[in-house]
């Protein structure tokens, strides 16, 4: 049934799992005790769902509208420095006073990030993508640009250093305690809320209408309109909820990651490493494949930590996309070239 | 002499613009009564004065319009995009200073190898990722040179034995190169490169090659299903564009007598495909007027500021951002650059009451073939 | 609207592929309740005039009435939803979708499918059994027939029929030719089909097309004895 909507890729799956396997037996003997093998591994899952919130929508948006956008790493970044913004006292949107309360306040800073999100995106297709279809070289390079300027205008609006989150609430706080280690609960729900959210999406591909037209889109774009769709406003809606995705993730992760402009390069890469990894266009591939980046960058992360290789975590999704591009470039579960 | 006149006819304007670039240090220091080889302090050069400081801002430029130029050939030429452009300029830099700081040779010696074997390695490691990716859609060579310019970029400027972030100086060119001694000789070397790449691509988009670069970018799948291996030439046009680009790279370390990792940075992959798209993607001259253009701009604009409702505001503080601006409008309204659009304003002209020139009919078909 | 009047006007289109003039001057006629045949060689540039009335290639000249509203300046789907169902060449179902989700696509209001249902079933009763299965792993004929079905979920006006019987065997042709006539009770057809034999029997009008150009039309009765127009234009006998 899985490996049905994977696209039948039944080696694909073996593949996956034994990588799965692999990575957490690392985690595993790298770890002195069950508790710091229980961190390393919620980490991973933690990073592997923000990933997937950036990732997913890019597979999708790609695989619909043969558009790679390369702003969605900038647009994850752009959501961290809303949610910042809105939380902290001062900045460009300053809630404390409206909103006093640490955890409400951090609810409507998400929802400000989503929202953002979805505004530029909004503008991204409607404005800027939508008149280079006839041209998509220049579609990639303008999503690069877009990429390049909201990079800059960030840093003119909220500076070149990087802000670390320090509003303290509820949940952020919380923890529980598994085999002598403290387990932040916090991160438990952002992982416990990309498995409903990645769940939710695969629904709404599998069942409802836009999803019927987004899995025939991927076909057949020319079809699609003739049967009397409208596809200029589906890609508009796809491509806004993308992006409104990708910012909710910076949102999500600012907490733990802050604000600061390196995410956008970051977390785009990582995230095309997913997408390319799970084979682009494919969505399952994608969400399998940003949790295996995500538990890999974790695992690296655990077993440099101290040691003079502390580069590798940050160059484990390059090594990943470089790998899969060589080997196997239509990812473990894409089918076209 | 009927060639002689066709020839000035047609080339003559780059004749004289070429004669003003190599009179252009003599006629900056007549004006500024600065002297053109800088002023003497015992038995070393000072570059100090007007003809000097002008050299080095042109001597940019011919960089820059070599690595656009290297750009366009793959971009606007052959229709791929590079998002690691600066994956040749920076290894290439690298080889060359390596040889110069950390090998025992013989300076001359040192500067030789490292020119061949800089540029040889750029050529390489262009027919690697083409051999790699060229095979895939465009998306994929896209995102590999990316992370793959990024890849390098983390690894140099962790990378102790050239000192990481910082880079390495380079000691020592031979005396006759060198800009900080012989800027004159250096500005005249780099013009040479430059005139140099520009004429042989030149002769290549001329060409029966060039023919098929083209027809690559319009359409690679009937340039396939016409007969050719467009895999082979695509590697050609990245092995020629990465040489080129590398070449850019190494006058770049000499000019700067400096190695750093900012050289495989985003910078120097989005300046040539900034300056390619402003000057007109696909045309010969509109990657140099692009660089020329947006390399003077920042050098006049880059010490301005400008006094906005209170608040005054450093350009380059903002200059990024500008270029963003520049870069989307460009892009959106202006997609055929300078020379583009000048060449499709200039058609239209000669065109002009004649719109049917541009369709092809069924018959005309028929008759060519 | 009297009753004389055509379902579809096409006069003197010219329609450019980029810069390639693929239609120069073409006119066709679809009666209400009637099948307009296209016949013309390979390249004549038959698909190419319905994907002009479906706004897919829109002609740059000439015009294209539909139900007596010109269609000029509509983008597809504005000119599907005024009732105009498209049956590509080569079949052109969604395979990675299953049967009933080719046929949920087309729906343009709710409840659509519920209400053709039985007629789909009633002409194409493989599709009942093959509901679930992936377009994909349909045989060629069933494609076609999900194809054609697929247009018949909407209550459209006209369909735009490309070479059905195309690759297909004898028998599944009989069956897509019963289905077609039975069709008319729902919608007038413009019928493009290269074997002579199929549309003789199932067309009431034919147009010619060669070069891009319409060069002939008339009842199909009275093409089907002029043995020098069929061989001139269709290579047949
Ligand atoms: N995308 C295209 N680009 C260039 N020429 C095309 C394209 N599509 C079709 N043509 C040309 O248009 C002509 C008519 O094609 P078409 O309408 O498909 O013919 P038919 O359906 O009658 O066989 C052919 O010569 C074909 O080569
Ligand atoms: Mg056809």
């Amino acid at each position: 049934m899985l490996s049905k909507s994977l696209g039948g890729k039944r080696g694909s799956l073996v593949a996956i799992l034994a990588i799965y396997i692999g990575l957490l037996l690392v985690a595993y003997l790298n770890s002195p005790n069950l508790g710091n093998f229980g961190i390393t591994v919620l980490s991973g899952l933690f990073q592997g769902m923000l990933l997937f919130l950036v990732a997913a929508a890019m597979s999708i948006v790609f695989g619909l509208m043969d558009v790679l956008n390369l702003a969605q790493g900038a647009i994850f970044m752009i959501g961290a420095y809303v949610a910042y913004d809105a939380q902290h006292p001062g900045g460009v949107i300053d809630l404390t006073a409206v909103v006093p309360n640490n955890d409400v306040r951090f609810i409507v800073a998400l929802a400000l990030g989503f929202g953002a999100g979805a505004l530029l995106g909004f503008i991204l297709e409607r404005v800027f993508l939508r008149p280079l279809y006839v041209r998509p070289i220049f579609q990639l390079v303008l999503t690069f640009g877009v990429s390049l300027i909201l990079i800059e205008l960030a840093q003119i609006v909220w500076g070149t250093t990087p802000n670390s989150w320090v509003e303290m609430f509820g949940v952020r706080e919380n923890f529980f305690v598994l085999f002598g280690q403290r387990f932040s609960t916090y991160r438990l729900f952002v992982v416990g809320f990309g498995f409903v959210l990645i769940i939710v999406i695969g629904l709404l591909l599998k069942r409802t209408r836009l999803g019927i037209i987004i899995r025939a889109g991927v076909e057949d774009r020319e079809m699609v309109q003739s049967l009397g769709i409208n596809v200029k406003a589906v890609f508009t809606l796809v491509f806004t909820l993308g992006c409104a995705v990708a910012a909710l993730g910076g949102a999500v992760a600012a907490p733990f990651l802050g604000a600061a402009p390196s995410l956008a390069n970051t977390y785009l890469l990582t995230a095309i490493a997913a997408v390319v990894l799970g084979g682009m266009g494919s969505y399952y591939g994608t969400a399998i494949a940003s949790l295996l980046v995500g538990l890999a960058v974790a695992v690296a992360q655990d077993a440099t930590i101290g040691t003079s290789l502390g580069v590798l975590p940050s160059i484990t999704p390059l090594l990943l996309l470089i790998l899969v591009l060589l080997v196997r470039p239509s990812g473990l579960f894409g089918s076209s070239r | 002499m009927n060639s002689l006149k066709s020839f000035l006819k047609r080339d003559g304007w780059m004749l004289f613009i070429f004669i003003g670039l190599l009179a252009f240090p003599f006629i900056v220091a007549t004006l500024t009564g600065s002297s053109p080889t800088g002023v003497p302090r015992g038995d070393r050069m000072i570059m100090r004065g007007e003809s000097v400081r002008w050299q080095a801002v042109l001597i940019e430029v011919f960089i820059l319009s070599l690595l656009a130029m290297s750009y366009n050939l793959l971009f606007g030429f052959t229709g791929v995009v590079s998002f690691g452009h600066a994956l040749f300029f920076g290894l290439s830099g690298y080889i060359f200073g390596i040889l110069l700081e950390y090998t025992a040779l013989d300076t001359g010696l040192a500067t030789g190898l490292g020119i061949v074997l800089g540029i040889a390695a750029s050529g390489l490691l262009g027919l690697g990722i083409g051999l790699a990716t060229l095979r895939l859609k465009g998306v994929y060579f896209a995102i590999f040179t990316l992370a793959l310019a990024e890849m390098a970029y983390i690894f140099f400027s962790r990378l102790q034995l050239t000192k990481a972030e910082d880079g390495f100086a380079i000691g020592e060119l031979p005396v006759w190169l060198d800009p900080t001694q012989s800027r004159l000789t250096f500005y005249y070397i780099t013009l040479a490169v430059f005139v140099v790449g520009f004429l042989l691509l030149r002769r290549l988009m001329a060409s029966p090659t060039g023919a098929v670069f083209k027809a690559i970018r319009e359409n690679e799948d009937r340039a396939q299903s016409i007969g050719f291996n467009t895999l082979r030439f695509k590697l050609l046009s990245l092995v020629i564009a990465g040489m080129m680009a590398g070449a850019a790279g190494i006058l770049q370390v000499m000019l700067n007598k400096k190695v750093g990792p900012e050289m495989l940075g985003l910078t120097y992959t989005i300046d040539p495909l900034l300056m390619t798209i402003i000057g007109g993607t696909g045309t010969l001259l509109g990657p140099v007027i692009g660089a020329a253009g947006l390399h003077l701009l920042d050098v006049g604009l880059r010490d301005q500021v400008i006094a906005l409702g209170g608040a005054s505001i450093r350009i380059a503080d903002v200059w990024g951002l500008i270029l963003g601006a520049i870069f989307i409008l460009v892009v959106m309204v202006f997609p055929y650059g300078i020379v583009g659009t000048y060449q499709r304003w200039r058609l239209k002209r000669q065109h002009r009451g004649d719109p049917a020139s541009a369709a092809t009919s069924r018959a005309a078909r028929r008759q060519s073939g | 609207m009297n009753d004389s009047a055509p379902v579809l006007a096409i006069e003197n289109i010219h329609t450019f592929i980029g810069q390639f003039h693929i239609l120069e001057g073409a006119s066709v006629a679809v009666q209400q309740g009637g099948i307009t045949v296209l016949l013309g060689r390979n390249g004549a540039g038959k698909t190419t005039t319905l994907k002009s009335v479906m706004g897919i290639t829109p002609p740059s000249q000439g015009s294209i009435h539909f139900r007596g509203e010109p269609l000029a300046g509509k983008p597809s789907n504005v000119i599907a939803q005024m009732g105009i169902g498209y049956v590509p060449e080569h079949r052109a179902i969604f395979r990675e979708l299953t049967v009933k989700e080719n046929l949920q696509i087309a729906e343009r209001k709710r409840g659509d499918l519920a209400r053709r249902g039985d007629l789909i079933f009633d002409l194409f009763p493989d599709l009942k059994r093959l509901y679930g299965l992936p377009g994909g792993n349909l045989s060629g004929g069933q494609q076609q027939m999900l194809a054609m079905a697929r247009a018949l979920v909407p209550e459209n006006h006209l369909l735009l029929i490309d070479e059905p019987s195309e690759g297909l065997a004898p028998v599944i042709i009989e069956q897509l030719m019963r289905a077609i006539t039975r069709l008319t009770d729902h919608a007038s057809v413009l019928l493009v089909e290269q074997n002579f034999r199929v549309a003789s029997r199932l067309a009431n009008d034919y147009v010619i097309v060669d070069e891009g150009q319409s060069v002939a039309s008339g009842l199909i009765a009275n093409l089907v004895n002029d043995d020098a127009l069929i061989q001139r234009y269709l290579g047949v006998a």
